[in-house]
């Protein structure tokens, strides 16, 4: 299973600042797009705001058809579509990798995946004891559980950032691979080019696609 | 020793040691909690707040103590929209204790009740246990175990990171005011029944030594109870034997083993987590469902 994703007219503001401007951009179901842009062009933004962790103050974003309103209606949408955060929150608390790892709906899946991924002896180990590039792949493993829990698109927002080359470029594959809707934020050039697009942003504008 | 054993053959001071051991297996999550919202504060926010509520009751002619309760209930419900801001919790904690204070001095004033005299209604002792008290602090532990037992999965993604929480389908707004709910009116209650200085030996101290100790939710509450079963114990016993009150005896107690938590080295405490388990693989996935590799 797999959505099709309709941002319209999409609008996000810090304050008086606009984030994201009136952003319309449509990812057909099964599309990997990747979203590029300078630093504090709206990129984040607009994902968090797809997933109902950022306030619109104007447009719509649907995945498979549906907007989200309610408190109901944004889980489901948080069911819908994985997330690999950028901001990888070490925690104020610990959470042992196995936990989250479990949180993503598909334990199985998640453990295969992160054992895929290099990071399959850690479970037991607290998230804050990790490295930045561990922390990612197993956020990463834990989204990959969640699209086999049933997940029917992913956003990774920059899933390559801690990691080495060899890293970005099995990341890259691994995501390539995926039968889901991805919208990926990225500067990767091997993650950009495993995707069938390149939309850019810029002052919270989307300007090419 | 005979001094011991007869004060232990004591009926307030059997209750006091019942009372002391329900709160200490209790009480401990509650400062697990506590340290997890990062609202150590929360003590004198909800001593306060109590007191507006003691305030409020003796103005309206109805039970001081179950208003008390009242408001501090509805404040922790309050402060929870408050946790998306920037100064989050414990900014809220420090409005509210303002806030409170003020209040209830105008409250008092305007009823025409001597302040301190409010203030008695909620000073409690441990020594002072009743029967009544006993009820309440075992519902209160029950109330506690219920919530952490039940949604204890949910709370460590949510005293991780609330939008990680949020992003695994936790209901994290409800849970959160669930969660300070039950934090407020325990540190409420807990002050009546134990005296203000003694809820932070049996909430905060424990809670402190586990999150030295624990290396997940798990763990950190087990540990909190264990130091909370052992430093209550030993402060309780030793406050006999030295014939001194229980209070600072008890905080005391609890405060170095606190402290010596700090010194156990890192490895150590891999080796002592109660939370420790061997890593596990995933049992093998069915390719079908192997959905990241078309």
């Amino acid at each position: 299973m797999t959505a099709a994703i309709t941002f319209t007219t999409v609008t996000c503001r810090y304050g008086r600042r606009t984030a994201v401007d009136a952003v319309d951009l449509d990812v057909a179901a099964g599309e990997h797009v990747a979203l590029t842009g300078a630093n504090g062009s709206g990129k984040t933004t607009l994902l968090r705001a797809a997933l109902g962790l950022h306030p619109t103050t104007g447009g719509t974003v649907t995945v498979g058809g549906e907007s989200a309103r309610s408190g109901v209606e944004w889980a489901r949408r948080r069911r819908d579509v994985a997330w690999v955060p950028q901001r990888l929150a070490p925690g104020r608390f610990p959470l042992l990798v196995d936990e989250l790892l479990d949180s993503g709906g598909h334990p199985d899946a998640a453990r295969e995946a992160a054992g895929q991924l290099d990071v399959g002896g850690l479970g037991h180990r607290p998230l804050h004891t990790l490295s930045g590039g561990q922390l990612q792949r197993v956020f990463l493993a834990r989204a990959l559980g969640a699209v086999t829990a049933g997940a029917r698109a992913l956003f990774a927002d920059e899933p390559t950032a801690a990691l080495d080359f060899d890293g970005q470029e099995q990341v890259a594959t691994l995501l390539a691979k995926l039968p889901v809707t991805v919208i990926v934020v990225s500067h990767d050039r091997a993650m950009t080019r495993a995707c069938d697009r390149v939309a850019e942003m810029a002052a919270g504008k989307l300007r090419v696609i | 020793m005979d001094g011991f054993l007869d004060l232990l053959s004591l009926p307030a001071v059997q209750r006091s040691a019942i009372g002391l051991l329900i709160a200490a297996v209790g009480l401990p999550i509650v400062g697990v909690f506590i340290i997890g919202l990062d609202i150590i504060a929360v003590r004198f926010a909800m001593m306060h707040v109590a007191l507006l509520g003691i305030a409020v009751g003796l103005l309206a002619g109805l039970d001081p103590m179950l208003c008390g309760l009242a408001a501090c209930a509805l404040a922790g419900a309050g402060v929870a929209p408050l946790a998306r801001r920037p100064t989050g919790l414990p900014g809220a904690m420090g409005l509210l204790m303002t806030f409170a204070i003020a209040a209830a001095l105008l409250v008092l004033s305007v009823s025409g009740v001597n302040a301190t005299g409010a203030f008695e209604l909620l000073w409690g002792s441990i020594l002072a246990t009743r029967e009544i008290d006993l009820i309440v602090l075992g519902a209160l532990t029950v109330v506690v175990h219920v919530l952490f037992w039940r949604w204890r999965r949910q709370l460590a993604l949510l005293l991780f990171d609330r939008e990680v929480a949020l992003c695994s389908g936790v209901a994290a707004g409800p849970l959160l005011l669930a969660l300070l709910v039950v934090v407020a009116v325990a540190i409420g209650a807990s002050i009546r029944l134990t005296g203000a200085l003694l809820v932070d030996a049996l909430t905060i101290l424990p809670a402190l030594g586990a999150r030295n100790l624990g290396r997940s939710l798990r763990s950190m509450v087990l540990w909190a109870v264990a130091l909370g079963v052992v430093g209550n114990t030993a402060g309780f016993a030793v406050a006999l034997l030295i014939d001194q009150p229980p209070g600072p005896v008890l905080v005391l107690v609890a405060g170095t083993l606190t402290l010596l938590t700090y010194l156990i080295p890192e490895g150590a405490r891999d080796a002592i987590d109660p939370g420790r388990r061997a890593d596990r693989g995933g049992d093998p996935v069915p390719a079908g469902q192997r959905v990241w590799q078309r």
